[in-house]
């Protein structure tokens, strides 16, 4: 389970957030720019340090003391690809694993590569890549690793539609066969309901309304989350 | 069209005066002599530099690099501090600092007196030499390594340490590699700085003489004839190094 009571402060307000998600679970934190959204995910991934709070993961306790980052049990995939230039993409998709590990997962890696379509790809400098293919060797390097907890914020970006489905499509065939437990961070709505099962909205730094995610969409608790939704 | 050959000419002109002082190598100043009257004095003068100068650049890159990673990474008023402490040292005149150097780690006061009395010579000797290269250089190695470790995204180390890598995995696999060009032009920096340093050396280890040293030596005591073979070795052993590596950073820029 994720339990993560979260209290940053910053300007113009603080983020004061609640979080529990069962192992397994799929959450996506939605919200307009700027709400919060992502200071949520950056404190889970320790990428920021709350400044009161406790996040916990299945038994281990991430903060506090902050875990370093190496030790903890949560692989993250952020809104830029941020692949390493110097490498092959098959260097970055490997890159998590220790040198015991590669021959283990070969047929994962090899899964991995063949469903986005990577293999055509496996030499080529990671920076020659186009924008597209650079969010497939990030989602495949994220996930080369089985990581039980995954962090998703604005997993798609500014992909096309097609692109869009069919990452979303691998993301949520992975997340049945690992169990990982799942917290995606957006601002458009349809990518949301597309991965997750639950949902939080938040408004300037706190949780307005959590729920199933078809009800979150009938009923919206404020004029500015059901505009933002669609409704 | 006739503004680029005007503007080729210019730097032509430029260039051809710029390297122009290297015309003294062909003057007619005689038969060279190559020890200055002083047997093996060349040979040994080489050998002292060389050595020497690799293991200050040893000391630069050990103490050196984990500080430039740290001011390239913090961004704290002290880093403002520290870098300022880091410009005395390269803003310091080398002979002042040579003489600075003396007084304070000379015999005449009670730390320079203590290192003595623990056999520890602080003038005149190798650990004298090695350290006033280390002084006059370590400053100038910390401040280009530091403007090639910030040019490595943060986000990038982040991301690998994500992955599973401890720090010194991320330095390896990550920081190193990426900025590693801008290290060697940072150890290059540093390299010609210690070689060629002349004053501050002077006044602490007048013995044993590097290359710069023997062949101010040998000026004094043989004239040129007897400087020319040392001073050919000292530009060989000078340039091609820094040399090699702004051509292969030049490449790679073109190339990125």
């Amino acid at each position: 389970m994720l339990e993560a009571r979260i209290v940053k402060r910053r300007r113009p307000f603080a983020v004061e957030v609640e979080l529990r998600l069962e192992r397994g679970g799929r959450l996506g934190l939605f919200g307009a720019s700027g709400a919060g959204k992502s200071t949520v995910l950056s404190c889970i991934a320790g990428l920021e340090q709350p400044d009161e709070g406790e996040v916990r993961f299945g038994g281990q306790r991430l903060y506090p003391p902050n875990l370093p980052l190496h030790r903890r049990p949560l692989a993250y995939l952020t809104q830029n690809d941020l692949l390493f230039p110097h490498l092959t993409v098959g260097e970055n998709v490997c890159f998590g694993l220790g040198n015991g590990d590669r021959e283990a997962a070969q047929a994962w890696v090899g899964e991995l590569s063949e469903r986005l379509g990577l293999a055509a790809l496996w030499n080529e400098r990671a920076r020659e890549v186009s924008g597209g293919q650079a969010r497939r060797v990030a989602l495949a390097r994220m996930l080369a690793r089985r990581p039980p907890l995954v962090l998703l914020d604005e997993p798609f970006g500014a992909l096309d539609l097609p692109t869009l489905n069919d990452l979303a499509d691998a993301i949520l065939q992975w997340q049945r066969k690992l169990g990982f437990t799942m917290v995606a961070v957006d601002h458009r709505a349809e990518i949301l309901g597309r991965l997750c099962e639950q949902g939080a909205v938040i408004e300037s730094g706190h949780i307005i309304q959590q729920g199933a995610w078809p009800d979150l969409v009938r009923s919206p608790a404020t004029e500015l989350t059901a505009r933002l939704l669609g409704a | 069209m006739r503004s680029v050959w005007l503007g080729r000419a210019a730097l032509l002109v430029f260039t051809l005066a710029l390297l122009y002082p290297l015309a003294g190598l062909f003057a007619p100043v005689g038969a060279w002599q190559w020890d200055g009257g002083v047997h093996g004095s060349t040979a040994a003068a080489v050998r002292v530099s060389l050595s020497l100068t690799g293991l200050a650049m040893l000391i630069d890159i050990v103490v050196g690099t984990p500080v430039a990673l740290y001011l390239a990474r913090h961004a704290g008023r002290d880093r403002m501090v520290w870098e300022a402490a880091i410009l005395v040292s390269i803003l310091m005149p080398p002979l002042a600092l040579g003489i600075l150097l003396s007084l304070a780690f000379g015999p005449q006061n009670s730390f320079g007196a203590w290192l003595l009395r623990l056999g520890v010579l602080t003038s005149n000797s190798a650990l004298a030499f090695t350290a006033t290269q280390v002084y006059v250089s370590i400053g100038y190695y910390i401040v280009a390594a530091r403007a090639a470790l910030a040019a490595v995204p943060f986000d990038l180390e982040r991301i690998a340490a994500l992955l599973g890598l401890d720090p010194w995995q991320v330095f390896r696999r990550v920081t190193f590699p990426l900025a590693r060009l801008g290290l060697a032009a940072a150890f290059s920096l540093a390299w010609v700085r210690a070689l060629g340093e002349f004053g501050a050396v002077l006044v602490t280890a007048y013995y044993p003489s590097g290359m710069p040293v023997q062949i101010w030596v040998n000026l004094q005591d043989a004239g040129m004839p007897a400087v020319m073979p040392l001073l050919v070795i000292f530009i060989l052993t000078a340039l091609p190094l820094p040399w090699v590596f702004h051509l292969l950073a030049q490449t790679r820029s073109a190339n990125a």
